[in-house]
């Protein structure tokens, strides 16, 4: 009795997730007669998309309720891996891997004319225009995973609003890390600065897991309405030195420009206060940045040459210095504010403590350290020492995808890279990022490029590909892109293409066309041939003998052709009534007379005209055409192509010419010739492989007499 | 200088949508600010076909009013003043009757899986009067189904080709007369009056076999009900004049000798006469030559032909273009359905 899967104790043997609550399997049954004894049988086979089918088929059970069979459909989602709980929307999912099919199509021919204009050179991937191509293509997948659009902002801005609350995506969030690390070559020298942005975009996704000063943030605005003085809040002061630790500059003015001294009735009293708020805000906003420009709304002063910078740095941190020894502290009457300025300026002036206490976790510590403790860290190795010194300050248990990914970024360890890739963000990610990981480094082209025995010759960089193909191929709606990627792959590219298309349903008119027209861009006219002949021969199975004689033609099928035309013989050896004489002669008409193999044809249009001359006769008594029919007759008998278990069937057609009441129709000669082949078929009739026509026992007698009344009156008229 | 005929300023907007496209059309107007289409798309998580009515605005955006299921997947959608016809894949056809201003279909007449046919309706084309309706199927069956004006349906068969013929397009000519298309590039001239098989017969290349080609679409202008413009495999797109039954005009793709401009190698899925005209263009319509014909392609081609000219080309996407169509109050405008699910938009300036 087919039912649910009994949950295994032991969930780590598991490969695939399966929860029993989350689905019901749907259950159909199979009704069939057939007699006992039938051997129960059991058949497991994939449908579609995650849909795996356990059939079980049996002898019907003598009661009669009993169905002679089940099919189960099991839809094994896997919702529990971490790809998926972004993507759950399908379709929405399916958007992005059509969209990458143009960057990824363009690439590869880049690829491929890069290498064709250059043989000699065996890597392309230090070519200059080659990091362009790979940087265009990053930036092309990078818009496919969601628009880094702000939402357009509203005429009045609502002050109280510091945080824009978006929903990022770890996917893009991964993309661009890629990105900086390794399609990005020209902004190598601003890798910290463009890992400010990024966390500044991403900080959000790590809230659900742990907390982080985005969570801070978002808490604070929601209390933010219900707070009369701010500056009296230990919560305003955190959410200040939160953003300010992990560069959020604007963030941070737009905070303390809602410190209560800036109020209108407030300012005569607590001046001093308010010159020391705005003083800090200052400083904040005019921050040097090593970069080259800033989006709009972001503060800082931007310094795209190293010696410049470290001038304005220089002067900045004075300024600092300056502020956190100026004697108007001594005048600020409010302690909170007091305090908590000058610990803003302890972080801009790096002091390890207060940014370790002011950050969440260590990428935000990270962060912290590149803006105010060592701005001019570069090169991997010493980001990823300090990395590890961040993780010792702020250890997490299970950390998150996206820190994993970090970590092996900035470990150069493409394995690792790779793994995180394919374990978190699935076949799509990682089939797309190696195009960026090779162009990142030679030592990861080798290791991505490299065949391996242990994966049957093919390298990983194809292997990814494969599988890629593979869930493309899944579903109805995307195994028309999966031939893209497959003929990307050298090795078994092209034979795993053949079989996707012949496992396609030949039968389905818009599959088979599809089928054809990838046959004719990849140049696999056999696999297309094939599937028209399934076409063929299923449409003629199923009466629609045009289409199924079409297709078979366009398969250039001679084989099959020739068997209908065998057929078709059988069929006219046989009777002849009106109606069938229509439908024969519309075969007759779609098998054409151009195919020369199909030797019996032009028989079959000789006795079809006779056929037809027969009919008028019929139709009324119009001499002319009796005699028409008469010489095609003789033409027919005469022609040595006409089968000889066609003659007797002939004659016995046209017993009205031959018994022609007005004159006969045959003369003498001619009567002579039908009669010795009559005599000729007598003789034959004793052969043992003779094939009787089946016709009417007194069907050569009656012929017999025909012929030799025939002959009588022939004889009297001439 | 002369300024360039064959470029066509176009606006385009790609508007996703979360199941595949099988058909769109354009309903006529209920206003000039509002206009509305019908879409059949079929979803394949929930393998559920349906049959849309979307609101067009000029953002543009599609906003879905209300909704109808057929029995399965929609082969063909027609539209007319008054009514939605559409065909299936199992053989049904459901003729719907919108009310576009409640937003809602007034009423529906279906006619069952293997009445008219058995197996796919490949056809359906309803006359602009509205009332007779006419299918093909691959089983060769040709039937004239007529709507009264209370919602009953009388339907009779025309021609049963017993499966051998096939017929993929259909298109009426006239109220009496229609023209159907089949495998083999055949084109056939019918008439209502005279039963038992076509008054005219263009046997296309049936005969050339492996070269041969199906006709995926056919269209008729209402001024020029004599000739018919067709489309189908390898870009073939080509006209049938009545009066010269052995030579049809090929305005693209293999032609025996001559030479057109190919300007796809893959099928052609749709075609229709573009009724979108310049002053310069009504200037070299002549009375003889075929007018221009838009179509639209496997390899993802929307494009304009006119005889003896360039092709101008309006759109090359990615992915095919499976159906499209043009307002016929606003002929600048056309709407494609894409084979990633998604509908185009295209505005002619």
């Amino acid at each position: 009795m087919p039912g649910l899967l009994t949950p295994s104790t032991d969930t780590s043997s598991s490969i695939i997730p399966y929860s029993s609550d989350s689905t019901t399997p749907t259950v159909y049954t199979l009704n069939h007669n057939l007699k006992p004894p039938t051997t129960p049988r059991l058949s497991i086979s994939w449908s579609r998309g995650n849909s795996l089918r356990v059939t079980v088929f049996r002898s019907p059970a003598t009661t009669d309720n009993e169905p002679g069979g089940k099919v189960v459909e099991l839809n094994l989602s896997s919702e529990d891996v971490d790809s998926d709980i972004e993507m759950n929307d399908a379709a929405r999912w399916r958007r992005i891997v059509y969209g990458s099919v143009s960057p990824f199509a363009h690439l590869q021919n880049k690829k491929n004319a890069l290498a064709a204009l250059d043989e000699f050179r065996r890597s392309v991937s230090h070519d200059g225009d080659w990091s362009k191509y790979v940087l265009q293509y990053s930036k092309e997948i990078n818009s496919l995973l969601g628009s880094k659009k702000s939402s357009p902002t509203p005429l009045i801005e609502d002050p109280k609003t510091v945080l824009k609350v978006e929903e990022p995506s770890s996917l893009k969030a991964a993309w661009e890390l890629l990105e900086i690390f390794y399609a990005d070559k020209q902004s190598q020298p601003w890798i910290p600065e463009q890992l400010v942005d990024w966390l500044s975009d991403y900080d959000a996704l790590f809230s659900g897991q742990v907390p982080s000063v985005h969570l801070k943030l978002v808490e604070f605005q929601a209390e933010l309405i219900n707070i009369q003085a701010v500056e009296t809040e230990p919560a305003y002061w955190q959410a200040i030195s939160s953003a300010l630790a992990v560069g959020w500059l604007d963030i941070v003015v737009k905070l303390l420009r809602l410190h209560g001294s800036y109020q209108l009735n407030q300012l005569g009293t607590r001046e001093t206060e308010n010159g020391l708020v705005e003083a800090v805000a200052v400083l904040v906003s005019k921050m040097p940045r090593m970069r080259t420009d800033l989006p709009l709304g972001k503060l800082g002063e931007c310094y795209n040459n190293k010696s410049d910078f470290m001038r304005a740095w220089e002067k900045w941190r004075a300024q600092i210095t300056k502020l956190d020894c100026s004697a108007f502290w001594l005048q600020c009457s409010h302690n909170q504010t007091k305090e908590n300025l000058k610990n803003l300026l302890q972080i801009l002036l790096g002091n390890t403590s207060t940014v370790s206490s002011a950050t969440c976790h260590w990428v935000e510590l990270y962060i912290a350290h590149f803006l105010y403790i060592r701005p001019f860290t570069s090169g991997l190795e010493s980001m990823y020492v300090l990395a590890q010194k961040c993780i010792q300050l702020k250890p997490i248990s299970t950390p998150h995808k996206l820190m994993r990914l970090i970590l092996g970024i900035l470990e150069e360890n493409t394995e690792v890279v790779l793994a995180e890739c394919s374990r978190s963000f699935g076949p799509w990610m990682i089939a797309h990022a190696t195009e960026l990981l090779t162009a990142g480094s030679v030592e990861a082209e080798i290791l991505l490029k490299e065949e391996r025995d242990n994966l049957g010759g093919i390298s990983i960089e194809e292997s990814h590909r494969l599988v890629y193909a593979q869930v493309l191929s899944s579903h109805a709606l995307t195994w028309q892109i999966a031939p893209i990627y497959l003929i990307s792959c050298m090795k078994h590219g092209v034979g795993l293409l053949e079989i996707l298309l012949y496992k396609q349903p030949a039968y389905h008119s818009q599959v088979l066309l599809k089928n054809i027209e990838i046959c004719r861009m990849y140049d696999l006219d056999s696999v297309s041939s094939t599937a028209m002949k399934i076409a063929g021969v299923h449409h003629w199975k199923h009466g629609r003998k045009g289409t199924g004689v079409f297709w078979l033609q366009q398969a250039r099928d001679e084989v099959r052709l020739n068997r209908i035309a065998q057929k078709l013989f059988d069929f006219v050896g046989k009777s002849i009534s009106d109606e069938s004489f229509e439908q024969w002669e519309g075969l007759i008409e779609l098998l054409g007379s151009e195919s020369k193999t199909v030797g019996g044809l032009e028989f079959l249009h000789k006795y079809r005209d006779f056929k037809k001359s027969l009919q008028q006769v019929q139709d009324g008594v119009f001499t002319d055409a009796a005699r028409k029919a008469g010489e095609a007759l003789i033409l027919l008998m005469k022609n040595p192509s006409t089968p000889q278990r066609f003659w007797l069937p002939l004659l016995y057609d046209s017993l009205k010419l031959l018994n022609w009441r007005e004159r006969p129709l045959l003369n003498v000669s001619q009567t002579n010739m039908l009669l010795n082949k009559l005599q000729e078929l007598s003789v034959a009739r004793l052969r043992p492989d003779f094939v009787e026509a089946g016709l009417p026992q007194e069907a050569l007698s009656s012929v017999r007499v025909a012929l030799a009344t025939n002959l009588g009156r022939a004889i009297l008229e001439e | 200088m002369e300024p360039e005929p064959q470029t066509t300023q176009t606006n385009l907007h790609i508007l996703p949508q979360s199941s595949y496209i099988d058909s769109l059309r354009f309903l006529p107007p209920i206003s000039a600010f509002s206009r509305h289409i019908a879409v059949a798309s079929f979803n394949s998580d929930t393998s559920i076909p349906s049959l849309t009515l979307h609101s067009l605005t000029t953002t543009p955006t599609l906003t879905p009013i209300t909704s109808f299921t057929p029995s399965s997947r929609i082969t063909s959608l027609k539209t007319t003043q008054s009514l939605i016809a559409a065909s299936t894949v199992t053989g049904s056809v459901h003729i719907l009757f919108p009310n576009l201003i409640n937003g809602t279909f007034e009423s529906e007449v279906n006619v069952p899986d293997n009445v008219l046919h058995s197996g796919r309706v490949s056809g359906l084309d309803v006359l602009e009067s509205g009332g007779e309706c006419v299918s093909v199927g691959e089983d060769g069956r040709v039937n004239v189904i007529s709507v009264g004006e209370d919602g009953r349906v009388d339907y009779r068969k025309v021609f049963d080709g017993k499966g051998l013929v096939s017929f993929t397009a259909v298109k009426w000519a006239s109220q009496m007369e229609f023209v159907t298309g089949g495998f083999g590039n055949c084109v056939q001239w019918w008439d209502v009056r005279r039963a038992g098989g076509p008054v005219s017969q263009f046997k296309g290349n049936w005969a050339q076999g492996a070269t041969s080609g199906i006709i995926h679409s056919i269209d008729i202008h209402p001024s020029r009900k004599h000739t018919c413009l067709a489309g189908g495999s390898y870009g073939t797109v080509f006209a049938w004049d009545l009066r010269r039954p052995q030579q049809p005009i090929v305005l693209s793709g293999i032609d025996n000798g001559e030479t057109a401009a190919c300007i796809s190698e893959s099928d052609v899925w749709e075609v229709h006469y573009d009724t979108f005209m310049s002053a310069s263009d009504h200037a070299k319509l002549s009375s003889k030559g075929v007018l221009p014909a838009m179509i639209c392609s496997e390899d993802g081609i929307l494009a304009v032909l006119k005889q003896g000219e360039e092709p101008t080309e309006l759109l090359a996407e990615n992915c095919a273009i499976n159906c499209f169509d043009i307002d016929p109050h606003n002929p600048s405008d056309v709407i494609c359905g894409l084979e990633w699910e998604s509908i185009a938009l295209l505005t002619r300036a």
